[in-house]
């Protein structure tokens, strides 16, 4: 399954640049098509595209969200065993390992070292084995 | 994304034709041989032509990431090396952790494999499916973490390289390739494969999702796994030195008993494998003094220098490989030229440390790092340095052979020096870069009796003469000298039995006189310690991890979830198996004689050591071997697999 675009699109490309896995493609201000061998479904077109015009693998449409309130991940670190699982799901590398221990233990911790590159796609928490991931959105300020 | 956990996919890159192709790998062939280590055996069986030089064009190195890696499960993110090996001149495979594994998978594909001959030195690049070879300029000839800063600073975040050091530029036979700053796939010398094709990186660079059956099952087994891996030992509180005791314990009862791998685990948590420096010593484990001497030549006093809490007190962070709940490693910080260093293994320290009679903490600290980065093989550099000072007391060396270097055991200054003049491949060093049964041919005068070696490749620093299994493995397995397949302890603490049938439960108590007599059970437990960690080795499964015991961290259970195959625990016993007879009928195939593999007369003990810990012991590994072969249904006499038993397991 993939994320398809529908004749909404009027080809700005922000989803082209936007996207971690090269899917999608077109020319600027034609329709673009999303490879669907390619695409991870992260979602992060549907969030960004200011046409609405994608739809998700379920094929419901998607609609726009300010980047400012896009989910962020939010770790337990008390519960988390440094398997790093989080950090290779990240299709965009904002998780990093820490290069100091957590303040009780010995282990490192994840943490989310480039919170401005961060899709929102939450595959970090859906792959944690612990389930100590969450993804709240952003409180206002 | 598909609910599989294979890609389906490898890519072939002939560095020749400099071209790259995509290949669908029917899901027929993971079933019977997973990926990993299975499914590089299943090419590499059926591509590299009888004879081929392994340094030659006709040689294929793959990059195999294992089969459970990136689906969730634990323990799971190790990848596997594979070639043919320069060192042994048969089948070669090396085993890796870090974090390279899951990003091979992520770039679409299950491994990568390279044929042919470069004509200037390139790098592989590989984005979400799109392959480019490109020049090396600017990286060859950077050592291995410098190289791999380079390449990463320069793709960015998701990008993961193997590199090889100057070592493997330099086409010495004991090296290997690293990822992580310093996790290196070092055995069977395919860093010399990488190197001879002028191939200098593979960067990896994809986020392609992973998929499973039943994702609920496979993190209700993880969280089963994680809960076990936490469980608390009492041992944890003891400091080092309480564990060179129980080594000593061990050395003067003569009962033992069954190991749970909890126990080792605790120690791995706490310690690294460098738990195990002064224990090994104390009960016989750990070679000494070129596997001449024993306990009796590094008595505590001199082994407490090697204490692992000296190295944990270095420690800044644990280090955890991919999707590793335990954390045996760790950075520590060095003296001297380098800032930090991955905690140096047990393996690293006791070759070049006991094995050469030394026991100055800072200069293993520091070779650790330069053979890192050297991209050389810490168990062959240190055992050929021990070969090399003992042929300088034996006076074969001389002082003008060594360009005025003194050789002498525990020398720790000559020490460093030869392995720096082997890295660079300068006077003598050039003699020993290859390890020390080739170095013994080029010196002669009788040297060969001071090589401690099996088929070519320095074994391990555990010693047959304590656990009469290690040297079964040394000597039977297709990569000949290897320590992490089987032996008495690792039967012990896998526990199949309790889901394979009809392998034997370990007494809980025995008498130590008991290991050393050969009988069907003992190559029933052999053959079954290959046949599993054949099998992990295909799932990318880490040894430690499944040292924990197969109840505990549920390797078959983790493979159905990810697959819905359903399979029993003896249907993946059966793709071990398969994994463990395609490899020797490699080694036959490429004319390896099997038992040309058994390992040096001295490490067997013929003739017995005379005191220490392991007096008086002789393990018998013709007949050990030939009941082992048996079990294989490989012929008795020779190691060679019948046609009846490759026809079974279909391989053609």
């Amino acid at each position: 399954m993939s994320y398809t675009i529908t004749e909404k699109c009027n080809g700005c490309g922000a989803c082209v640049r936007i996207c971690p896995a090269d899917a999608i493609s077109g020319e600027k201000k034609k329709i673009h098509s999303i490879d669907a061998g390619l695409c991870i479904e992260c979602g992060a077109c549907g969030r960004i595209c200011p046409q609405s015009a994608l739809l998700d693998e379920k094929g419901s449409p998607c609609t726009m969200i300010k980047r400012s309130e896009w989910p962020k991940p939010q770790i337990e670190i008390a519960a988390c065993v440094a398997c790093g699982i989080c950090i290779d799901a990240c299709p965009v590398g904002c998780l990093a390992m820490s290069a100091q221990p957590r303040s009780k233990g010995v282990d490192p911790f994840p943490y989310l070292n480039d919170a401005r590159a961060c899709i929102g796609c939450g595959f970090c928490s859906l792959d944690c084995p612990m389930d100590v991931i969450t993804m709240p959105k952003p409180l206002k300020a | 994304m598909m609910n599989k956990p294979y890609m389906g996919k490898i890519l072939m890159v002939d560095l020749s034709a400099k071209t790259v192709t995509e290949e669908i790998i029917p899901d027929d062939v993971y079933k019977q041989y997973l990926s990993g280590m299975g499914l590089g055996a299943y090419i590499l069986y059926n591509r590299i032509p009888a004879g081929a030089d392994p340094l030659g064009p006709e040689n294929i190195l793959g990059f195999c990431s294992g089969f459970l890696t990136g689906t969730g499960s634990l323990f799971s993110g190790r990848w596997t090396l594979v070639g043919k090996s320069p060192l042994t001149g048969g089948w070669g495979d090396a085993n890796c952790g870090g974090t390279f594994s899951p990003a091979i998978k992520h770039c679409g594909y299950d491994a990568i494999f390279f044929k042919g001959i470069s004509d200037k030195p390139v790098y592989l690049y590989v984005k979400n499916g799109k392959a480019e070879i490109k020049d090396a300029e600017g990286i060859w000839g950077l050592d291995a973490v410098e190289a791999e800063d380079k390449l990463e600073k320069m793709y960015g975040p998701k990008a993961h390289a193997a590199v090889i050091g100057t070592s493997g530029e330099n086409v010495s036979l004991i090296s290997g390739v690293c990822t992580d700053s310093g996790r290196i796939a070092a055995r069977s010398g395919l860093g010399a494969v990488m190197g001879s094709k002028k191939l200098k990186a593979v960067v990896v660079d994809g986020v392609q999702r992973i998929g499973v059956h039943d994702p609920a099952e496979m993190k209700r087994l993880s969280r089963h796994c994680a809960k076990w891996t936490k469980f608390p030992m009492p041992l944890s509180l003891l400091p080092g030195i309480g564990m060179a005791l129980m080594g000593t314990f061990l050395r003067i009862t003569p009962i033992m008993f069954a190991q749970d791998g909890l126990l080792y685990k605790t120690i791995l948590k706490k310690w690294g494998t460098g738990g195990m420096n002064q224990m090994s010593i104390e009960m016989g484990d750990s070679p000494l003094k070129n596997w001449d001497g024993s306990n009796r030549d590094f008595r505590l006093k001199k082994s407490g220098k090697i204490n692992p809490d000296i190295i944990i007190n270095t420690e800044i962070v644990k280090y955890h490989c991919h999707s590793c709940p335990l954390g045996c490693g760790g950075i520590c910080a060095t003296k001297g030229k380098y800032a930090h260093t991955h905690k140096p293994e047990y393996e690293s320290i006791l070759a070049l440390g006991g094995l050469c009679m030394n026991e100055d903490m800072d200069s293993l600290f520091y070779l650790n790092e330069l053979l890192n980065r050297a991209g050389m093989d810490t168990i062959s550099a240190g055992a050929t340095v021990a070969f090399a000072i003992e042929c300088y007391e034996k006076g074969i060396l001389t002082k003008k052979d060594t360009d005025g270097l003194e050789l002498k055991w525990g020398n720790t200054d000559a020490a460093v020096a030869l392995i720096k003049k082997m890295i660079a491949r300068e006077g003598i060093g050039d003699i020993l870069a290859d390890g020390s049964k080739v170095a013994a041919k080029k010196i002669g005068k009788g040297s060969e009796a001071y090589t401690v070696h099996a088929g070519g490749q320095e074994p391990a620093m555990h010693d047959g003469r304590n656990d009469p299994g290690f040297n079964v493995h040394y000597s039977v397995e297709a990569t000949p000298g290897r320590h992490t397949i089987g032996a008495h302890l690792y039967y012990e603490m896998f526990q199949l039995w309790k889901r394979v049938k009809g392998l034997p439960r370990p007494n809980l108590l025995f008498f130590k006189g008991s290991k050393y007599k050969t009988n069907e059970e003992k190559a029933k437990a052999s053959a079954a310690c290959s046949k599993f960690m054949s099998m992990a080795n295909g799932a990318g499964m880490c040894m430690f991890g499944v040292f924990i015991g197969i109840k505990r961290v549920p390797t078959f259970d983790w493979l159905n979830a990810a697959t819905g195959w359903n399979m029993t625990p003896d249907e993946y016993m059966t793709v071990g198996e398969r994994i463990q007879t395609i490899k020797q009928a490699f080694n036959v195939r490429h004319g390896i004689e099997p038992k040309n593999n058994f390992i040096s007369k001295r490490a067997q003990g013929n003739p017995p050591q005379k005191e220490g810990a392991n007096k008086g012991r002789f393990v018998d590994v013709e007949k050990l071997a030939a009941d082992y072969w048996k079990e294989f249904g490989w012929d008795p006499a020779n190691g060679k697999p019948k046609e009846e038993t490759l026809k079974r397991l279909g391989i053609m």
